[in-house]
Order: structure tokens, then C-alpha cells, then sequence
């Protein structure tokens, strides 16, 4: 079941609208009903200890996997999931998914670049080849990406040869090429040796200051605490608090989360 | 040693190669056109065409070309009334197509393989971060998935090229004069069967000599990204930026 146009929750400024999204593998109930909202320049801090579901929640967002029930808007562009009579998840429309992740760009945890591919081809090739834009213009938009994140003079070099935090910095310049409604990290900084996590995370803020719309699964707590616009902690599949970075960290009122910020310490 | 017949034979032979490298180019062209569609087809397709497709490899990477050759050639002319029929008499009664038809069907069965690992060699997080960004699914295949998969092929797929230029010398035995059909003729005249198979095995020597360069050179070509970068050429770069 999968319907264009008319958004659900229907706020102007909203950025990205999730609405009751349930995810099941096999038997095991992933997701059971979590809804958000982003306005546009929000920030989104998911937090969660392992399975509560937080980086399936945000590869549903890019439909990396297919919701079993829910509805996903992004920009304009809206999927509507349901489970039919005999229980099977309709197959979403194909281009209708792809231009849905056009506005939804994704960094991952293991950076995922092309290893055959420059870092400025990297960052060049789905402007081109997705977005049909004239290459010249995305080769000159890349460089300047690319030096806003620092690596300008890395451009001509394949990942293999850059460091992790590097690579991340790179993964981030190709995530913006896009020019996304949204950027969505999932744990960004969760496979970087600790001495390289803050060269990412200070990329991540600035794009923060410019106003950037961001969902950001993370551990690092001080992250989110200063840069969030709002922080959601997830518990078994549920969205267990909610609420400004203040609020959440300041007072956590379910135990779950005031144990997850106290083992985070 | 006779200098003068070495040289004579070697002449002689040389009018062989010509056809030997045309069959093995064709072969190998065709079939790996052929074992690329087939591995795509096994990663994508269905149970009901992925199993025809792990027979057929299974029966020619399992039973020796030279009995697939003579099967096309002399058992599919058992059925020349029926081939007559299809109109295809034309194509099965020259040894030559014969041959290339046995040669392709080969190498496509080992080809389809070697292609069939390089797909699954290629990292999943690349494909689902080209899938992420909104590519198609033949762009993914075309810009990722396909480049990465071919590089790791090809040391595997360059073995199985020298293998195909050694193995057109099993045509020799429907008839066709490339480098051993020649050889034998010459023996047969001659009965120095040392000298004219010596001379024989150094022209495939050199003929695959020059292959495996070449291939070391696409391979050097296409994979700067595994090797430690040069440091001289970084630095220059870098250099050239500042």
C-alpha cells in the first residue's frame, strides 16, 4: 500500500514525519510503533543500548529495510506500509522508494565509501548518476564539500588509504552531494578509534549550526546532550522518553533511561 | 641439431596460430559475455532458472572438453536429419563452429563461476550504500557492484584465458589446423615428433607469456586502490594543492 501526495501529520515544517512504524525479522518484534518528527534544522539524537531497535528505526527512515506497517515521509515524498489480509507486506513502489531516498542521505557506522572509486569520485558519482546533474558542477561542488569537512587534499586518494575518521569525513561530504531534506548517521563515530571520533563529531556539529536537518543514532551522550534539538531513547522497540536534551538528561523520568545514562558515564 | 628444420617447422607452425588465437578469442569473447549473463541470472533469478544453470556448469566444468568437443562434432552429427530440419546442419557439419561452440560452452561454465565468487566477494555495506542514495538497481550493478566484482575476478578469469589458448589445441582433432593440427601434420611427414612439438609448445609458451603480461598490466591498471599508495605521486598531489 503505497500513496503519494497529501502528508500524514501534516506540518509545513516538518522535515521527516514517522508514524507508527513496526518492524518484525522473523518472529522477533523489532519495532513496535515508534513515531517522530523533525522540523526542518532539527536535530534528532537516538539513543538506545543494543537491539532496542534505534539503527533499524533510522535504515526504515532510508527504507534500507522494509517497514511492516507505518507511514515515512520525507520531504514530499510519502510510503505508506500495511500488512495485507494474509499478513505480507505489500513491495513498495521502486521509484518512488529511490526518490525518497534521494532526501535522505545516509552515513553509516563502516563508512561504506566505493573502495575502487577516489574520495572525489566517490562524492561525485551519485550527484551524476542519480541526480542526471552536469558533472563539471558536481565535481566543483565535491571539492568544496570536501574541503568543508577537511580532506580537499585527500580527493585524488582511495579510502584504503585515508583514516577512519577520515573516511567518515568523506562518507559525510558524499551524504551532502545529495543536497538531502535529511541526513541520517547511524552510530558515525562507533567504529573510530577514540582519538579520531572528535574530528567527525565536529563536522557533525557544524552542520548542525547551518541548520542541517539530522536523525543521528549515537552513543556519544555529550553529543547529544549539546547539539540535539530533541533526544529520543529507545527501549525494546518503544520510544520510552522523549524530549529536549535537557529534559532528558537533567531529569529522566523512566528508570530504563536513568540506568542507560548511568552505565553511559 | 637441425637448425634449418627448427626453423622450417616453426615457420610452418606459425601459419597455425592465426586460427589458434582466433579461437581462443572468440571463445573466450563469447563466452564470457555468456558466463556474465549467467552469473547475473543465478544472483537474481528465481530457483526454477537457477537450477538448468548449476546443471549446465556442473556438466561442463565436470566431464573433459575434449569429450564435449567430439560429442558437438561426431554425436550431434548422428542427428544430421533432424539438424537439417532446424536448419542448422549448416552450422553443426563445420568443425570449425563446432569448435568454437565446445570451446564457448567451456568457458562460459568456469567463467560463470569465477564471476559468481567475484559477485560475492563484493562488500554488502557498498551496495547498500549506492542503494541509499537513490541508484537504480542497474546503476548499482553498473557503477558498484559490477567494477568491484570484475577486479576480483580477474586474476582468477585471466588463468581460466590461459587455460582456453592451451585448450584450443584439443580442436586439433576435429580437423582444424591451428598450432597442433599443424604440428601433426608435420610429423606425420616428418616423424620428428620431438623437434615439431618442442617448437609447437614454445610458440603457446609465448603466446601465453604475453597474455600474462598483459594481464598483470590491466590488473596493475585497475586496482590502485589495494596497493600502498606511491608515496612520491601523494606527495605531489598534495604538493600541487597547497
Amino acid at each position: 500500500m503505497v500513496e503519494r501526495g497529501a502528508g500524514v501529520n501534516a506540518d509545513p515544517r516538518a522535515a521527516v514525519t514517522v508514524t507508527d512504524l513496526h518492524k518484525s525479522f522473523n518472529a522477533l518484534e523489532v519495532l513496535k510503533g515508534v513515531s517522530l518528527m523533525a522540523r526542518e534544522g532539527d536535530v534528532v539524537s537516538i539513543l538506545g543500548s543494543s537491539g532496542s531497535g534505534k539503527s533499524t528505526m533510522l535504515r526504515c527512515i532510508n527504507l534500507l529495510e522494509t517497514p511492516d506497517q507505518g507511514t515515512i515521509r520525507v520531504g514530499e515524498e510519502t510510503l505508506r506500509f500495511a500488512k495485507d489480509c494474509k499478513g505480507r507486506v505489500a513491495a513498495p513502489d521502486r521509484r518512488q522508494v529511490e526518490r525518497l531516498r534521494r532526501g535522505a542521505a545516509m552515513v553509516f557506522q563502516s563508512f561504506n565509501l566505493w573502495s575502487h572509486m577516489t574520495i572525489l569520485e566517490n562524492v561525485v558519482a551519485a550527484p551524476v548518476h542519480v541526480l542526471k546533474r552536469p558533472r563539471a558542477e558536481c565535481v566543483a561542488e565535491a571539492e568544496a564539500l570536501l574541503a568543508k569537512v577537511g580532506i580537499a587534499n585527500r580527493r585524488h586518494h582511495y579510502p584504503a588509504h585515508l583514516s577512519g575518521g577520515q573516511q567518515q569525513r568523506a562518507a559525510i561530504a558524499r551524504a551532502l552531494a545529495m543536497q538531502p531534506k535529511v541526513l541520517l548517521f547511524d552510530e558515525p563515530t562507533s567504529s573510530l578509534d577514540p582519538e579520531l571520533v572528535g574530528e567527525v563529531l565536529r563536522v557533525m556539529r557544524s552542520l548542525a549550526n547551518e541548520g542541517r536537518t539530522m536523525l543521528v543514532v549515537t552513543h556519544e551522550m555529550a553529543f547529544a546532550r549539546d547539539v540535539s534539538s530533541q533526544v529520543l531513547f529507545l527501549h525494546q522497540g518503544k520510544i520510552d522518553e522523549q524530549g529536549p536534551p535537557d529534559e532528558v538528561f537533567g531529569c529522566p523520568k523512566s528508570d530504563r533511561l536513568r540506568q542507560f545514562l548511568a552505565a553511559a558515564r | 641439431m637441425d637448425i634449418a628444420f627448427l626453423a622450417n617447422t616453426l615457420a610452418q607452425l606459425l601459419r597455425g596460430a592465426p586460427l589458434t588465437l582466433e579461437l581462443a578469442a572468440t571463445s573466450v569473447g563469447l563466452g564470457f559475455v555468456f558466463a556474465l549473463t549467467l552469473a547475473l541470472a543465478l544472483q537474481s533469478a528465481p530457483a526454477t532458472i537457477g537450477w538448468p544453470i548449476r546443471a549446465y556448469v556442473a556438466t561442463f566444468r565436470g566431464t573433459p572438453l575434449l569429450v564435449q568437443i567430439f560429442l558437438i562434432y561426431y554425436g550431434l552429427g548422428q542427428f544430421r536429419p533432424t539438424l537439417q530440419a532446424l536448419d542448422l546442419w549448416g552450422f553443426f557439419r563445420q568443425p570449425y563452429w563446432c569448435a568454437i561452440l565446445a570451446l564457448t560452452l567451456n568457458t562460459a561454465a568456469y567463467g560463470a563461476e569465477i564471476i559468481r565468487g567475484g559477485l560475492q566477494s563484493v562488500p554488502h555495506g557498498q551496495i547498500e550504500a549506492a542503494r541509499a542514495c537513490g541508484m537504480p538497481p542497474w546503476t548499482v550493478y553498473r557503477l558498484v557492484i559490477l567494477p568491484i566484482a570484475l577486479r576480483q575476478a580477474l586474476p582468477s578469469y585471466g588463468n581460466e584465458i590461459i587455460l582456453m589458448i592451451k585448450g584450443t589445441s584439443l580442436t586439433s582433432i576435429v580437423t582444424l589446423l591451428e598450432i597442433t593440427g599443424v604440428a601433426q601434420q608435420i610429423i606425420s611427414q616428418t616423424y620428428r615428433a620431438v623437434e615439431v612439438f618442442a617448437c609447437a609448445g614454445a610458440i603457446y609458451l609465448s603466446m601465453n607469456y604475453v597474455v600474462a603480461r598483459a594481464l598483470v598490466a590491466i590488473e596493475h591498471h585497475l586496482s590502485p586502490h589495494l596497493r600502498v599508495p606511491d608515496i612520491e605521486a601523494a606527495v605531489a598531489i598534495e604538493g600541487g594543492l597547497h
